[in-house]
C-alpha cells in the first residue's frame, strides 16, 4: 500500500510541476502583454482518508494589486482629461498665434495698421492703397481662420464624444457578457483568468472614457460605478444616449439649441458642473471643450471682431457713412448688430465696396465708402481717421473683458494672453496628470511578469520535475527488487 | 508591501518615458539654438503677451512712418529745391530789370523782359513739378500740374489790361489779378492743401505749401509784369516801359523777404521730418534690444542645455544596453 503511495505521490508532483510549467510558459508568452496578470499555481497537499496523498493543484490565482489597479484607472481617466483640455487650448493659442509669426491676428493687425499709416503719407499711390484692401481683407480672413479652426476643434470634440458613448455602451455591454460567462463558470473549478484579464481590459477602456469605481459582487461579478455616482453596470448596464450633429457653427450651443446632451438610461443628466457624473474623463473633458472651453475661445475672437467692426463703422471715422451704414468691416456684408455678436468672427468680411477683388473700388478707401467717384487724389483725412479709429484705446462693448481702454491690438494682446494663461494652466495640469498616471502605471507594471523570477521559478520545476520522476525510478527499482525475491 | 520580484515591463517603460522625454528636450534645445527664439513663446512670457504684442505694434508702425518719413523728406527737400530756384531766379531777373530800366535803352528793356518771359515759364514749370508722380505745389489734386505755361498765365492776364495806360495801372491790374478772387486763383487747378503727413506715434508735418503762397503769387506777378513787355504791352512807349520794368524789378525784390519765410517754414518742417526719422529709428533699435530680452532665446544657455542632454542621453542608452544584458535567461545556458 504505501509504496503505491509513494508511486501516487510522485505522480502528483508531476503533473503539479507540469501545471507549474504551463503558468510560468503562459507569464514568459506575456510578458508584455497590457493587462495580464501574473499568475501563479496554487499547491496544498492532498490529503484522502486522513493520509497524505502527495500534492494537489489548488487553483491559479492572478496577482493584482486591486487598489493599484483601480487608482491607476482613476489616473489614467483623468490624464485622458487634461490632456484633451491642454491640446484644445494650444491649439485656440496656435489659431491666434504669438504676433511674431507672420499670420498671426497680431502680426495682421500690425500690417493693417501700417499700411494705412503708408497710404496716409501718399493717398494717391494706387499701390498703397491696395495694399490697405489686402492687410484688410487679410484680417478679416484671418479672424474668420481662427474662429473655423475653434468651430472644427468643436465638431470634433461633437463626433468623439458620439464615438466614445458607442464604445462606453458597447463596453458595458461586454462586461455584462463576461459577467454572464463567469457566473457560469465559477464553482465548476475551471481556470477562470483569461475572462478575468478580458474583462479588465475592456474595463480599462471604459475608465479612460468615464472615471469609475469596481465594486465586487458574489460569484466573481461586478458592478460600475462613476466616480460621480451614476450606476453603470449593476446587473444590467446603463444606456447611454448622444446625438452627433453634422455640423458645429459657433451659433449652436448646448444652452440655445442644436447641440445634443447626454442621457443615461433615457433620462438627461449633466455634463458639466459638479452635479455631473461624467466628469473626469475623457467624455468628460469632450464636452468642456465643446460646451465651455470653445465658447470661452470662441468669444474671445468675436469680442475682437466686434471691436474692430465698431471702430471703423460710424460717420465720426468715415463722413460718408449714414448711422446703421455696414463700415470698413461688416457683419457678411450687412451692418453688425450686437445681437449677433456671437459667431461675428466668423462672418466678418471687409466691405466689398472697397474691395477691387469683389467688384469695389479702391479710392473708396481714401474718399468714404459711400462715394460714387473718386475725390482729389491727395486727400489724406479719411485714412488717417482709420489708422487713428483702428489705434485709438476705446473701451470694449463686449461683456467678459477687464475695464479700461484698449487699442486694437492691445485687445488681440488681450485675447492671446488670456488663451496662453488658459492653455499654460491646463498644460501644468496635465503634467501633473500625466506624472501621476506614469507613477500609478509603472506601480500596475511592477507587479507585472518579471521574467527573471519566471526562470528561477523554472529552475526550480525543473529540479522538483527531476527529483519527482527519480522518485518514480527509484520505486519502480524497489517493486523490482521486491518482483526479483520470487525468482 | 514588500515585492520579491519587478515586473520587466515597469522598467521598459521607465527607459521608454526617460528618453522620450529627453529627446523632446534635445528637440527644444536645438530648434531655441539654431532659430534663436524661444519654442513656447507663451511659456516664456508666461501667458501675457501684452509687452511683447504692444513692442510688435510699434515696430510695425515704425516701419510705416519710416515709409511715411521717406517721402515726406522726398517731398520737403523737392519743394526746397523748387523755392531755391525762385530765390534764384528774382533775384536775377530783378537785378537784369531794375539795370535795365536805368539805362532806358529800349533794347535792353527788351532783353531783360524776354529774359523775365523766359524766366516766368522756369518758374511755373517749378511749381508744377511732380516729384514720384505727384504734383508738388497742387494740394490734394496731384494727378495734374497746378498751373499752365507762361503763354497760359499771360493770355488769362490780357483782359484784365483793357484800359490800362500807364505803367502804374498795369502794375495795380496784374497786382489785382495775383491777389483777388477770380483771378490767379481760377488759373489755378489744383485743390485744397494736403493734409498733415503722419510721421511719428501722435506727430504729424505739415505740408500745406500750394502754388497759392503769397511769395509765389508776388514772384509770378513781378515776372508776368517784365513778361508782358516782351508781348508788346505798351509798345512803343519807351519811358513806359522802363517805369513798367523797374516796378517789375522792384516786385521781385520786395518778394524776397516773403520767399525767405516760406523757405524757413519748410525748412523747420524739413528738420521736424529727420528729427523724427532719427527719434523712430533708436526707437526701432530699443524696441528690438526689449524684445530680444523679452522672447529670444539665449543660444549659449540653449548650447550649454543641449550638451548636459547629450550626456544623460548617453547615460539613459549606456543604462538602457547594461539592463537590457541583464536577465537570467542569459545565464541559464
Amino acid at each position: 500500500m504505501s509504496i503505491t503511495s509513494a508511486l501516487n505521490a510522485a505522480l502528483t508532483g508531476l503533473s503539479a510541476t507540469q501545471r507549474q510549467a504551463e503558468i510560468t510558459a503562459s507569464n514568459v508568452a506575456n510578458a508584455t502583454t497590457p493587462a495580464y496578470a501574473r499568475r501563479e499555481v496554487q499547491l496544498g497537499a492532498a490529503v484522502l482518508a486522513g493520509t497524505g496523498q502527495g500534492v494537489m493543484v489548488m487553483g491559479i490565482t492572478r496577482q493584482v494589486d486591486q487598489y493599484v489597479l483601480a487608482e491607476r484607472r482613476l489616473a489614467q481617466a483623468g490624464d485622458g482629461d487634461r490632456a484633451l483640455r491642454s491640446e484644445f487650448l494650444g491649439k485656440v493659442e496656435a489659431s491666434i498665434g504669438s504676433p511674431d509669426q507672420p499670420g498671426s491676428i497680431g502680426a495682421r493687425i500690425a500690417a493693417f495698421d501700417r499700411s494705412l499709416i503708408e497710404a496716409a503719407s501718399r493717398p494717391e499711390s494706387e499701390a498703397r492703397l491696395a495694399v490697405v484692401a489686402n492687410s484688410a481683407r487679410s484680417l478679416a480672413s484671418g479672424l474668420a481662420a481662427a474662429s473655423q479652426d475653434v468651430q472644427q476643434a468643436r465638431g470634433t470634440a461633437d463626433r468623439m464624444i458620439a464615438r466614445d458613448v458607442d464604445a462606453l455602451n458597447a463596453g458595458l455591454a461586454q462586461v455584462q457578457d463576461i459577467n454572464a460567462t463567469l457566473r457560469s463558470f465559477s464553482g465548476v473549478g475551471r481556470d477562470i483568468s483569461a475572462l478575468l484579464d478580458q474583462r479588465q481590459r475592456v474595463i480599462d477602456q471604459i475608465s479612460a472614457i468615464v472615471p469609475l469605481r469596481e465594486v465586487p459582487r458574489e460569484g466573481n461579478q461586478i458592478a460600475l460605478f462613476t466616480t460621480g455616482g451614476v450606476s453603470l453596470l449593476e446587473g444590467t448596464p446603463a444606456r447611454f444616449g448622444f446625438t452627433a450633429s453634422n455640423t458645429v457653427t459657433a451659433e449652436m450651443t448646448l444652452a440655445a439649441g442644436g447641440l445634443s446632451g447626454l442621457t443615461v438610461n433615457g433620462r438627461s443628466v449633466d455634463t458639466a458642473g459638479t452635479s455631473s457624473p461624467v466628469l473626469g474623463g475623457r467624455l468628460g473633458a469632450l464636452f468642456a471643450v465643446r460646451d465651455d472651453l470653445a465658447v470661452t475661445a470662441q468669444s474671445g475672437l468675436d469680442a475682437m471682431a466686434r471691436d474692430l467692426v465698431e471702430r471703423f463703422g460710424t460717420p465720426a471715422v468715415d463722413p460718408t457713412l449714414a448711422p446703421g451704414d455696414p463700415g470698413l468691416f461688416t457683419d457678411q456684408g450687412a451692418a453688425f448688430l450686437p445681437v449677433n455678436e456671437a459667431g461675428l468672427a466668423a462672418r466678418i468680411r471687409m466691405n466689398t465696396a472697397a474691395d477691387p477683388s469683389q467688384g469695389g473700388a479702391l479710392f473708396r478707401l481714401r474718399d468714404g465708402l459711400q462715394a460714387t467717384v473718386p475725390g482729389a487724389l491727395g486727400s489724406n483725412t479719411l485714412l488717417k481717421n482709420l489708422h487713428l479709429a483702428l489705434s485709438a484705446p476705446r473701451v470694449l462693448s463686449s461683456a467678459g473683458f477687464a475695464a479700461g481702454n484698449r487699442d486694437m491690438a492691445g485687445l488681440a494682446a488681450d485675447v492671446l494672453s488670456d488663451a496662453s494663461t488658459r492653455r499654460l494652466n491646463a498644460d501644468s495640469e496635465a503634467s501633473f496628470a500625466s506624472a501621476r498616471f506614469a507613477t500609478l502605471s509603472d506601480l500596475e507594471k511592477q507587479g507585472g511578469v518579471d521574467t527573471d523570477q519566471e526562470m528561477q521559478m523554472l529552475l526550480v520545476i525543473e529540479k522538483n520535475y527531476a527529483a519527482n520522476a527519480k522518485v518514480i525510478q527509484t520505486v519502480s527499482n524497489m517493486i523490482d527488487t521486491l518482483m526479483r525475491l520470487g525468482t | 508591501m514588500s515585492r520579491l520580484s519587478v515586473g520587466d515591463a515597469s522598467l521598459t517603460s521607465i527607459l521608454q518615458r526617460q528618453g522620450a522625454f529627453l529627446k523632446g528636450q534635445v528637440q527644444r534645445a536645438s530648434t531655441e539654438m539654431v532659430t534663436g527664439k524661444l519654442t513656447d513663446l507663451g511659456a516664456g512670457v508666461r501667458g501675457d503677451f501684452s509687452p511683447l504684442a504692444a513692442i510688435d505694434a510699434s515696430l510695425s508702425r515704425l516701419s510705416g512712418y519710416k515709409a511715411a518719413t521717406t517721402d515726406a523728406g522726398v517731398f520737403a527737400q523737392a519743394m526746397q529745391t523748387v523755392m531755391a530756384t525762385f530765390s534764384q531766379i528774382s533775384g536775377e531777373v530783378g537785378t537784369t530789370l531794375l539795370r535795365s530800366a536805368s539805362l532806358t535803352t529800349p533794347a535792353q528793356v527788351d532783353t531783360a523782359a524776354a529774359e523775365a518771359r523766359a524766366r516766368l515759364g522756369t518758374a511755373l514749370a517749378g511749381l508744377n513739378t511732380k516729384v514720384s508722380d505727384r504734383a508738388l505745389f497742387g494740394g490734394v489734386v496731384t494727378d495734374r500740374p497746378p498751373l499752365g505755361s507762361a503763354d497760359d498765365l499771360l493770355t488769362a492776364l490780357q483782359p484784365t489790361l483793357a484800359g490800362a495806360v500807364t505803367a502804374a495801372d498795369v502794375e495795380t491790374a496784374v497786382k489785382g489779378w495775383f491777389t483777388t478772387t477770380g483771378g490767379y486763383d481760377t488759373f489755378y487747378q489744383g485743390g485744397t492743401p494736403t493734409g498733415p503727413i503722419l510721421i511719428a506715434a501722435g506727430e504729424e508735418a505739415e505740408m500745406s505749401i500750394t502754388a497759392l503762397a503769397p511769395a509765389f503769387r508776388d514772384t509770378l506777378a513781378g515776372l508776368a509784369m517784365a513778361a508782358l513787355l516782351d508781348r508788346g504791352l505798351l509798345f512803343g512807349q519807351s519811358s513806359a516801359r522802363a517805369d513798367l520794368a523797374q516796378r517789375a524789378g522792384l516786385t521781385l525784390h520786395a518778394g524776397e523777404e516773403k520767399r525767405a519765410v516760406l523757405a524757413a517754414r519748410l525748412g523747420t518742417v524739413e528738420k521736424q521730418i529727420e528729427d523724427a526719422k532719427t527719434r523712430n529709428s533708436a526707437e526701432d533699435t530699443a524696441l528690438k534690444i526689449s524684445r530680444s530680452d523679452i522672447a529670444a532665446a539665449e543660444p549659449f544657455e540653449a548650447a550649454s542645455r543641449l550638451k548636459e542632454l547629450q550626456s544623460q542621453l548617453e547615460s539613459l542608452y549606456l543604462i538602457t544596453s547594461r539592463v537590457s544584458r541583464l536577465s537570467l535567461a542569459e545565464y541559464l545556458r
